[in-house]
């Protein structure tokens, strides 16, 4: 198999690693963090700029059809600066919602703003009975004349708080855990009816819980058939856990690094804590399960754009399964290493280790793709 | 106006580098490489003033192995209009790439050729001022600010202690410093554009250079590790030490 990137990925690496580099110091990162918007507006714009925010989109919408393996690159290097713009929420999975079931018309007048960085979107699909469950869902939509009325609640949507548009899941029909009868609706940020409460998470990004009370959205604003929805959804969801997969791992390496750092440098009985066999052990324990990791990011960034098949679903389940594991592991032994600098405000493996674990509990925490990786089998 | 730029290959200066065990030089197995930053200013400027409308073509030239035609790429995705790799696994003294720059100079006939003034593997900061020997063309080292007037260039050198602007005639050499501009990011349409714009090899034989070295490294060591610091008691302790140990008032 050939890992070699080719020239434009080893450039596209290049560019957004020295991107980061510059504009995403740990002391950048935490005015970022302590702005009205939660990240950098400016470091958003340059994503954009620079054409990154098109890459995950296809070359016949005017993105540049970056493929799996495009958005690892970029996703590694935002996960290793700790980035806090909604690039997975926005240009990954609510931009592949909307390429996958937006029609004609709904793509021709979202997908250049979006692909530009000018409009960010959210996806707001869970809720908080769903617990992972893409078809539990209560949200209700009602045929009313020339649309449709919304109402419930939408839990934890990342990147809520500032996205001019979200993409929300609600039954069109039937019981709340049946899988027909979901669709997705575009909603305006600013639609009457809908309330937000913003909080920052543990791990740094602003969310929000989404208050929807007869929310009025126009035909135009369903995205494919009614009632249809589910499929993209669980498909997209798995191009979000490929990209997601590559942020865990390039937020691994970098707590590895900052670790065997401290190591070298940290001295205790006059003499660098390195030296103790007992810590090399547990440093080569970590560094032994990001190497188990990478090649799962790879394979799930690799599959995540194939036609959805059960090979597919086992795939990315299996590498968010190894990773959510992974992160765990090397988030708490950074910190067992470290001692109690490993948890202070001030340093940033502190901020990588609620990452890990946050990202874990994303998308499905381990015990969900475990499930899923499970009841695939025996249909295999 | 045409400008060659010259672009090295180098280790990324993110890397901590490693002196190989048997002193021969330093460990590259697996490290990562990039341009050299004082390269990429090169670039920059070279692309800023064709986007000022001054110069019409810009021709990037590297020398080094086949790998680096991936700086080359870069320097294309940076604005660059063609590239020319001088292929050649030896390592080479700045004298053998200044006359093998020359060489292309010779060929290309650019008025204004635009050199970082020293790349960080082997600071030598030498090639700019070989290539004006051999050219015979002026050169305005450690630039950092250049500006054309007509068929003259301004170039403003950072020396020891101010600034000092010298006027050139063309054509001449100009060497970046640190502060000359900074290099943009290559942009995704720029990578994809990069890809097709043309990149020809060339040999040191084909262009009838001789690299024979008349320098032989001898050692490679690391600099000696910084010995741990001490703590005074009081100012005029300190006083007497900065006097009587370190000499230094």
């Amino acid at each position: 198999m050939d890992f070699q990137l080719t020239e434009e990925q080893q450039m596209l690496q290049d560019t957004v690693a020295r991107l980061v580099r510059d504009s995403y110091g740990f002391e950048q990162r935490e005015q970022f963090y302590r702005s009205e918007a939660g990240f950098s507006r400016a470091f958003w714009q340059q994503l954009g700029e620079l054409g990154l925010t098109g890459v995950p989109f296809a070359e016949a919408h005017g993105g540049f059809g970056g493929s799996g393996v495009d958005s690892l690159l970029i996703m590694t290097e935002l996960g290793r600066g700790l980035c806090l713009e909604p690039y997975l929420q926005s240009q990954i999975h609510a931009g592949g919602l909307l390429q996958q079931l937006g029609g004609a018309e709904q793509r021709k007048r979202l997908l250049p703003v979006v692909i530009a960085g000018e409009l960010q979107l959210a996806v707001a699909l869970e809720e908080p009975q769903s617990h992972y469950h893409l078809h539990h869902v209560q949200t209700r939509a009602v045929r009313v004349e020339g649309g449709w009325e919304l109402c419930g609640r939408k839990a934890v949507v990342i990147g809520g708080h500032s996205a001019g548009l979200l993409l929300v899941s609600a039954r069109t029909h039937g019981e709340a855990r049946d899988e027909q009868g979901i669709s997705l609706f575009l909603v305006d940020a600013r639609a009457s009816g809908l309330s937000r409460r913003v909080y920052p998470t543990i791990d740094g990004p602003k969310a929000c819980e989404l208050y929807l009370d007869r929310v009025l959205v126009g035909d135009g604003d369903l995205l494919g058939e009614p009632g249809q929805a589910l499929p993209a959804l669980r498909y997209q969801q798995g191009r979000a856990i490929a990209a997601q997969c590559a942020e865990a791992i390039g937020s691994m390496e970098e707590a590895c690094r900052l670790t065997l750092d401290y190591l070298k440098t940290r001295q205790q009985f006059g003499t660098p804590i390195g030296k103790f066999q007992a810590l090399q052990h547990r440093m080569v324990d970590m560094r032994t399960e990001l190497e188990l990791a990478t090649p799962m990011a790879i394979l799930a960034a690799c599959v995540a754009d194939e036609a959805d098949s059960e090979e597919r679903s086992r795939r990315l389940a299996a590498a968010k399964f190894i990773i959510v594991h992974a992160g765990r592991f090397i988030a708490e032994q950074a910190i067992q290493l470290h001692g109690g600098i490993g948890m202070t405000w001030e340093y940033s493996l502190a901020h990588h280790a609620k990452r890990l674990v946050m990202l874990g509990h994303q998308l499905g925490d381990d015990d969900h793709h475990l499930e899923a990786y499970a009841q695939l089998l025996k249909t295999a | 106006m045409k400008i060659l730029v010259a672009v090295k290959r180098v280790v990324d200066y993110n890397v901590k580098v490693r002196v190989k065990a048997d002193g021969s030089g330093v460990d590259l197995a697996n490290v990562k490489m990039a341009m050299n930053p004082f390269c990429e200013i090169a670039v920059e400027e070279a692309v800023r003033l064709k986007e000022k409308g001054i110069a019409s073509e810009i021709v990037a030239v590297s020398v080094g192995p086949a790998a680096a035609q991936e700086q080359l790429r870069t320097a294309l995705a940076l604005g660059a209009d063609r590239a020319i790799l001088i292929e050649s696994d030896e390592e080479l003294g700045s004298l053998a790439v200044a006359k093998l720059l020359k060489a292309v100079v010779d060929k290309e006939q650019s008025q204004l050729v635009i050199l970082g003034k020293q790349a960080i593997d082997s600071d030598n900061n030498q090639t700019g001022q070989m290539l004006g020997a051999l050219t015979g063309y002026a050169q305005g080292t450690f630039a950092s600010k250049v500006e054309i007037a007509g068929d003259q260039i301004n170039v403003t050198r950072e020396i020891d202690g101010g600034l000092q602007t010298v006027a050139l005639k063309l054509p001449a050499i100009v060497t970046t410093d640190l502060r000359l501009n900074e290099p943009r990011y290559a942009s995704l349409p720029n990578i994809m554009k990069a890809k097709k714009k043309p990149l020809e090899t060339l040999t040191p034989d084909a262009l009838g250079v001789s690299t024979a070295s008349t320098v032989k490294t001898l050692k490679v060591e690391a600099p000696a590790t910084r010995s741990a610091g001490i703590i005074v008691k009081s100012v005029a302790e300190l006083v007497e030490k900065l006097k009587n140990e370190a000499k230094v008032i």
